[in-house]
């Protein structure tokens, strides 16, 4: 039988209309950006795969280069916050639970961010 | 923000027929979190090769043995399922590819695309490479 009180009515808002609006044009944007680092990162792991250090370092060192894969971090830490804050919305049904999984997507995708940086910093600017 | 009312619920997979949108939809789901954990893959390799010589060995070894390359081989398709995905996406949010047919036409699309620039990408550049 249906439970009536997980039938959404319209008078009850739920969720977050502007952030909700902003998620979705900034998943499309992150998105959209995503197919053209999508071709930069390909070329990066075929010019790099299985090298030694003097070769990355040397690739990687690069400015530009390094520029290139922080951007690309960042855009890809914040497409997948949002996409698996979707995924916990859609399946973490208790309260605490829910705002708990919220916290730890975003802290993993800062890390992801803050260490990449920190391994792009360090072969640029010491080798 | 989480609501004291029980957000509502829709019926979940046991209540469909198998359909390839459907399969596809879930595998866009299934790839995008798959990768989620893939960027630990990008990190490892950056921080190793910041590191020093001892661990970007080790990191190099891992990723060139046969487990890694499978890992490696399907981090590659679902990256191009992902992307291909997402194209789908743009396609739908410009209220093309909506029709009956369409809509299966795009999802057969993306699983045989996804397909053959995943084997195009590791013919060309790793099993065939000059």
């Amino acid at each position: 039988m249906v439970d009536e009180s997980r039938i959404a009515e319209p008078h009850i808002h739920y969720g977050n209309p502007k952030g909700s609006t902003r998620h979705f044009i900034i998943q499309r944007l992150t998105g959209a950006l995503n197919i053209l680092f999508l071709i930069f990162f390909v070329w990066l792991v075929v010019r790099l795969a299985g090298s030694g250090r003097t070769e990355m370092v040397g690739v990687v060192g690069n400015p530009i280069i390094a520029i290139i894969i922080a951007l690309l971090i960042a855009n890809v830490a914040t497409h997948m916050r949002i996409g698996m804050r979707e995924v916990i919305e859609d399946y973490v049904q208790d309260p605490r639970l829910h705002s708990l999984c919220l916290s730890l997507n975003t802290f993993f995708a800062l890390a992801v961010t803050v260490l990449a940086w920190i391994a792009l910093a360090k072969i640029v600017f010491w080798g | 923000m989480t609501t004291s009312r029980p957000r509502p619920l829709s019926p979940h997979l046991q209540i469909y027929r198998f359909t390839i949108t459907m399969a596809m939809s879930i595998v866009h789901r299934g790839t995008g979190m798959a990768l989620y954990l893939g960027t630990l893959l990008l990190v490892i390799w950056l921080g190793a090769a910041a590191l020093g010589d001892g661990p970007l060995d080790i990191v190099n070894l891992v990723f060139g043995s046969w487990f890694g390359q499978i890992v490696l081989f399907l981090a590659t398709w679902a990256l191009f399922h992902h992307m291909l995905g997402g194209v789908r996406h743009f396609i739908w949010d410009s209220i093309h590819g909506l029709e009956p047919g369409q809509r299966e036409a795009l999802a057969w699309a993306n699983l045989i695309g996804s397909i053959v620039l995943t084997l195009v990408v590791w013919a060309v550049f790793v099993w065939f490479r000059g």
